[in-house]
C-alpha cells in the first residue's frame, strides 16, 4: 500500500504525523514533510496509514493499492 | 425557534427566513442545540437580522465555505458586521498575500516549537493546579481557565507573564462588541486600543535591536520580512492583536466546556486516569463535539450558485461549524461524546487555509491542563445547582462560570 499527500490540500492541522508518528513527520511549519509526494507504507504501518487517511480534516492524505 | 417569515426584498428560492441575533446569553448547551435543531431543518437559511445574511448549516457546505477562499473571502468574519472596525492579519487577509503572512507566523506555533515550550508551560499549569487544589473549590473560569492559556500564550511570545493582569480584561471588552450588541462597541474600541498601545510600546522598545530576541514574537516581526520588505508598523500591530486575541479567549472557552464535560462525567474521568494515553483523542473530541466557534463568517466574492441558493457578490455567508461538527451526515454516533473516537476529522480548528493558527499551542494546552489537573484534582464536580450560562454565540460560546469543588485531604 502507498500513501499520498496533497500538498495544495495540506493545511498543516498536525493530525496524521499525531496518528502515525512512525510513518509520518512535520516540517517547520508544522505542515506533514511529505506534500506532494507519494511514499510506501510498511506492512506494519497500515492501520496507522488508515488512521492517517480519515483523521485529516482537508482529506488531503489518500491511500493506493 | 424564532423563525418566522419576514418581507425580504430580494429573490431567496424558496429558503427558509428567520430573524434572530445569535448574540445573547443562554443557559449553557444552548447554542449546539440550535445549531442541530437549525440543520436538521434546512441546509440554509436566509436570516434577516442586521443587513441579512444566508446561514449554512451542514457539514458538506461548511467545509466547503471554508476551502473556496476565492469565492468565500476572510475580509469580513462576523456576518452582522460586513465591514468591522478591526483589520485582523492574517485572519481577514486573502490569497496571494495570507499564505506570506503566515509563514512568518507558522513555524512560532509549530509542533516542534511547542514540543520545546511544553515543559515550561507543564510547570505553569501545575502551579496554577497546585495553588487552587488546597482551596478545595474555585470558580474554573476565573481560577484557572482564564489564567492558564494567557500566562502560557504570553510565555511562548516572550511577555512578562505579569502583564496578563492587563490582557485578560482587555479580551473580555473586546468581545462584548464582537458579537454585535451596539452597547459593547464602545468597551470593544477602547480594548483595541489599549492591546496596540501595549504593542506599539513593546515594538518601540525593540525597533533597532541588531538580531532578533530569542523568544520574543514582537522582535521576531521586527525582523521579518514581506516580499523582501520589512513589515509595516500597521501590519505588526494587526498580526500581534489578533494573536492575543484569538489566543486567550478560545482556549479558556474550550477549557470551560472541558472541565464542565469532566466534572459531570465521572467514568470519563476515570478512564482518563487509569489510560491517560486516551488524552489526546478526548481533547480531539472535545473539539468537536463542544466547538466553540457557533458559526464563521465570509463574505461572497462573486454571484454563483452554492448549495442550491443563489449568492450575490457582497452577500454575507454564516458557516454553523459547531453544528456541522455533529453533523450524523459526516461523523458516526455524532450526538455522542466518544472519548476514544477513531479518526476524528473534525472542523474544530477550521478547514482551508485559515486553519488556526494557534491550533497546536491550544492543544497543547488542552493536554496540560488534563494531565496536571487530573494528578492532583482526581475527583471534582459542578458546585451549585444553578444553571450554567453561556456568552452568546456572537463571538465564542464560552461559560461565564463553572464553580467546581472537591475534598481536600489533609
Amino acid at each position: 500500500m502507498r500513501l499520498a499527500v496533497d500538498g495544495t490540500s495540506c493545511m498543516g492541522h498536525g493530525r496524521c504525523y499525531q496518528m502515525a508518528p512512525d510513518l509520518l513527520s512535520c516540517d517547520d511549519e508544522g505542515y506533514v514533510t511529505i506534500r506532494d509526494q507519494t511514499i510506501d507504507v510498511p506492512g506494519d504501518q497500515l492501520e496507522a496509514a488508515e488512521d492517517a487517511e480519515g483523521t485529516c480534516p482537508e482529506q488531503a492524505i489518500t491511500l493506493l493499492p | 425557534m424564532a423563525t418566522h417569515p419576514e418581507a425580504v426584498d430580494r429573490e431567496l428560492g424558496g429558503c427558509p427566513v428567520m430573524h434572530r441575533d445569535f448574540a445573547p446569553e443562554q443557559p449553557a448547551g444552548c447554542h449546539w442545540e440550535l445549531a442541530a435543531e437549525l440543520r436538521e431543518a434546512s441546509p440554509a437559511y436566509f436570516n434577516t437580522y442586521a443587513q441579512g445574511y444566508w446561514v449554512f448549516t451542514r457539514h458538506d457546505a461548511v467545509r466547503d465555505i471554508y476551502k473556496t477562499p476565492e469565492l468565500f473571502s476572510s475580509e469580513s468574519i462576523t456576518p452582522w458586521q460586513p465591514d468591522p472596525i478591526y483589520r485582523f492579519v492574517p485572519t481577514q487577509i486573502d490569497a496571494p498575500d495570507h499564505i506570506k503572512y503566515r509563514r512568518i507566523v507558522n513555524p512560532w506555533f509549530s509542533p516542534r516549537e511547542m514540543d520545546a515550550a511544553e515543559e515550561s508551560m507543564r510547570a505553569l499549569c501545575r502551579r496554577l493546579v497546585e495553588e487552587v487544589a488546597v482551596t478545595g473549590r474555585c470558580d474554573f473560569v476565573t481560577g484557572f481557565a482564564l489564567r492558564f492559556p494567557t500566562e502560557a500564550f504570553l510565555s511562548v511570545s516572550g511577555i512578562d507573564p505579569s502583564d496578563a493582569d492587563l490582557f485578560v480584561p482587555w479580551v473580555e471588552d473586546f468581545f462584548s462588541g464582537f458579537g454585535g450588541d451596539p452597547a459593547g462597541l464602545e468597551a470593544m474600541g477602547k480594548a483595541l486600543d489599549g492591546i496596540r498601545e501595549y504593542w506599539v510600546a513593546a515594538l518601540e522598545e525593540r525597533r533597532g535591536e541588531a538580531g532578533p530576541r530569542e523568544g520574543d514574537l514582537a522582535s521576531h516581526l521586527l525582523h521579518s520580512t514581506f516580499d523582501d520588505r520589512p513589515l509595516t508598523d500597521a501590519e505588526m500591530l494587526d498580526m500581534l492583536t489578533v494573536l492575543v486575541l484569538a489566543g486567550l479567549d478560545t482556549t479558556r472557552a474550550t477549557l470551560g466546556y472541558l472541565f464542565r464535560h469532566l466534572a459531570t462525567h465521572p467514568e470519563h474521568r476515570r478512564r482518563l486516569i487509569e489510560e491517560p494515553e486516551l488524552i489526546p483523542s478526548a481533547v480531539e473530541e472535545v473539539l468537536r463535539y463542544y466547538t466553540i466557534i457557533f458559526g464563521d463568517g465570509r463574505k461572497v466574492t462573486r454571484d454563483t450558485e452554492f448549495h442550491g441558493v443563489q449568492l450575490k457578490q457582497g452577500d454575507m455567508v454564516y458557516a454553523l461549524v459547531s453544528g456541522a461538527n455533529r453533523d450524523p451526515r459526516a461523523y458516526e454516533r455524532a450526538d455522542e461524546f466518544v472519548i476514544d473516537r477513531k479518526r476524528n476529522h473534525h472542523m474544530g480548528f477550521a478547514n482551508g487555509p485559515h486553519r488556526c493558527l494557534g491550533a497546536h499551542l491550544a492543544r497543547r494546552e488542552l493536554q496540560l491542563a488534563v494531565e496536571e489537573w487530573l494528578r492532583v484534582i482526581p475527583d471534582f464536580r459542578i458546585a451549585t445547582d444553578e444553571e450554567l450560562r453561556e456568552r452568546g454565540g456572537g463571538a465564542m460560546m464560552t461559560l461565564t462560570s463553572l464553580p467546581l469543588v472537591w475534598d481536600v485531604t489533609s
